[in-house]
C-alpha cells in the first residue's frame, strides 16, 4: 500500500483524536465556534430554501385544497338554498292553510276546501279551477271565499272541478256596501283586470279613498259581511246618476291557491266582515 | 468538476443535518453522507474516500452538536477502508454493494459507540443499537440500492451518447 495513503489517514485519525480530546478537556466551544462559522450559514440557506420550498409547496395544496372546498360548499350552498326555499314555500303554504283551517273553523257557514289547479287570466274571462266538481256537491253559483275576502262565483261545476268566475272578470257583478258609511253599490270587473264600485251621486258623497267595501248579502248569493276591496281612487262624473270608485281588491286573485267554497248558509243575514283579515 | 464535487460533499453533510426531518422513512433517516463516501471511495480509491469521509464527518458533527470528530474518524476510515478493498475486492457489483453498505452503517455504529465510549460521553448501547443503528442500516441499504441504480442508469446513458457520437 502506497505510504502516502497511510499517511493521510492516520493524519486525519491523529487529527480527529486531537479534536476529540480537546473536547474531553474542556476545549470543545472553541472548536465548535470554529465550524460554526462555516456550517451556520450554509444551514442557514438551506433551511430557508427548504422553508420556503415546502411553504410554496404548503401553500399550492392548500390553494388545492381550497378550490375543492370551495367547490364543495358552493354546491353544499346551492343545497342549502333549494332546501331554504322549500321550507319557505312550505311554511308559507303551512300559514295559508293555518288561515284558512282558522276561517273555516269560525265561520257560522258551511264550506269545503278547495286547491286552486289552473287559472285563466286572458281578460276575456278570468276564471279560476278549483279541484272540488260534482262529485263533491259543489253547488253552481257557490260563493268562493279566502281568509282575505271574496274572491268570485262558481259558474261551472264539472266532474272533480269547478270553474270560479272571479270578481275581476269583466261581467262578474256584486252588490256591495261600504263598510263605514253603508253606501250601497255594485261591485264590476272590467276587461283591465280590475274592480270598480258603481254608486249613486247622492249616496256617496262622503266615500274616501281607503273605505273598504263588503258584500251586501242581498240577492242570495253572497253572504253577507265579506270583505271585497278597498276604495283606491274616485271617479267623479259630476252631475251623473252614477259615480265610480275605483277599488283595490281584498285578495290577490293571481297568487292565491287555497280557496273556501260556502257550500251551506244557515246564518244568511249574519255580518261575517268580523271573521276576515281585513286590510289584505 | 472537482470542484462540483466538493461542494457536494461539503453541501450535502451540512444539508443531512438540515434536512434529514424531510427524508426520513417512518422516523428513520438514512445516512446519506455515508453512503456518498461509499460510492465515492469504490470509484475513486482510497485518499479520495478518506478525506471525503473525513469532510464529511467533520460537517456532520459540526452541524448535528455531538463531538465533533466521531463521525469524522469513523468515515474517513470507512472511506479509506472501501477505497482499498474496492481495488482489490470485486465490490463493485450492487448486489454487494447494498449489503456492504447495511454490514458498514453496523461498524460505523459500532466505531462510533466505541469512540463516544473512550470519550467518555455516555451512550446506552443496547437502545442505539436496536433504535438507531439497525433501522438506519437497513435504510441506508435501501437508499443505497436506488442511488448504485441511479447511477448505473446514469453510465448506460452517458455511454449511449458516448457512442453515438461520430
Amino acid at each position: 500500500m502506497n505510504i502516502r495513503k497511510v499517511v493521510l489517514l492516520g493524519s486525519l485519525v491523529a487529527a480527529c483524536l486531537l479534536l476529540l480530546t480537546l473536547q474531553t478537556r474542556g476545549y470543545g466551544s472553541t472548536a465548535r465556534d470554529f465550524f460554526a462559522v462555516v456550517t451556520m450559514p450554509i444551514q442557514t440557506g438551506l433551511a430557508k430554501a427548504s422553508r420556503a420550498t415546502f411553504g410554496l409547496w404548503d401553500t399550492y395544496i392548500d390553494w388545492k385544497n381550497v378550490r375543492a372546498e370551495n367547490r364543495r360548499l358552493r354546491a353544499e350552498v346551492q343545497g342549502l338554498r333549494v332546501g331554504a326555499l322549500r321550507v319557505t314555500e312550505t311554511d308559507d303554504e303551512n300559514r295559508r292553510l293555518r288561515r284558512l283551517l282558522a276561517l273555516q273553523e269560525n265561520l257560522p257557514l258551511t264550506t269545503l276546501s278547495g286547491e286552486i289547479i289552473a287559472r285563466e287570466w286572458g281578460g276575456w274571462i278570468r276564471s279560476l279551477t278549483v279541484n272540488r266538481g260534482r262529485g263533491d256537491n259543489v253547488p253552481r253559483l257557490t260563493a268562493v271565499i279566502s281568509p282575505n275576502g271574496l274572491i268570485g262565483r262558481v259558474v261551472d261545476v264539472r266532474l272533480g272541478v269547478s270553474i270560479v268566475q272571479v270578481l275581476t272578470d269583466p261581467t262578474s257583478i256584486v252588490g256591495a256596501h261600504v263598510l263605514r258609511t253603508r253606501t250601497p253599490g255594485i261591485v264590476e270587473g272590467d276587461p283591465r283586470g280590475t274592480l270598480r264600485f258603481k254608486f249613486m251621486a247622492r249616496d256617496g258623497a262622503s266615500i274616501q279613498s281607503g273605505d273598504m267595501l263588503v258584500t251586501a248579502g242581498q240577492g242570495g248569493l253572497f253572504p253577507r259581511g265579506i270583505p271585497i276591496g278597498t276604495v283606491r281612487s274616485i271617479d267623479n262624473r259630476g252631475a251623473a246618476l252614477f259615480h265610480y270608485a275605483d277599488l283595490t281588491p281584498a285578495v290577490d286573485f293571481a297568487r292565491v291557491d287555497e280557496v273556501l267554497l260556502v257550500t251551506g248558509d244557515s246564518q244568511r243575514d249574519r255580518d261575517l266582515t268580523a271573521f276576515f283579515t281585513t286590510g289584505g | 468538476m472537482r470542484t462540483l464535487l466538493i461542494l457536494t460533499v461539503a453541501g450535502g453533510s451540512v444539508a443531512h443535518a438540515t434536512l434529514t426531518p424531510l427524508v426520513s422513512i417512518a422516523g428513520v433517516t438514512p445516512d446519506i453522507p455515508l453512503i456518498m463516501v461509499v460510492l465515492l471511495a469504490l470509484r475513486r480509491g482510497p485518499e479520495f474516500g478518506c478525506l471525503t469521509g473525513f469532510v464529511t464527518g467533520l460537517l456532520q458533527d459540526a452541524a448535528g452538536g455531538g463531538l465533533i470528530g466521531v463521525q469524522a474518524m469513523t468515515k474517513a476510515v470507512i472511506g479509506f477502508g472501501i477505497g482499498v478493498a474496492g481495488g482489490r475486492l470485486r465490490v463493485s457489483q450492487p448486489l454487494v454493494q447494498v449489503p456492504g453498505l447495511v454490514v458498514l452503517t453496523i461498524a460505523e455504529g459500532l466505531a462510533r459507540f466505541a469512540l463516544l465510549q473512550v470519550f467518555r460521553f455516555p451512550a446506552p448501547f443496547g437502545e442505539l443499537m436496536t433504535y438507531v443503528v439497525l433501522p438506519q442500516a437497513l435504510c441506508n441499504g435501501f437508499v443505497g440500492a436506488a442511488f448504485v441504480l441511479a447511477l448505473a442508469w446514469t453510465q448506460t446513458l452517458r455511454d449511449h451518447f458516448e457512442g453515438s457520437r461520430p
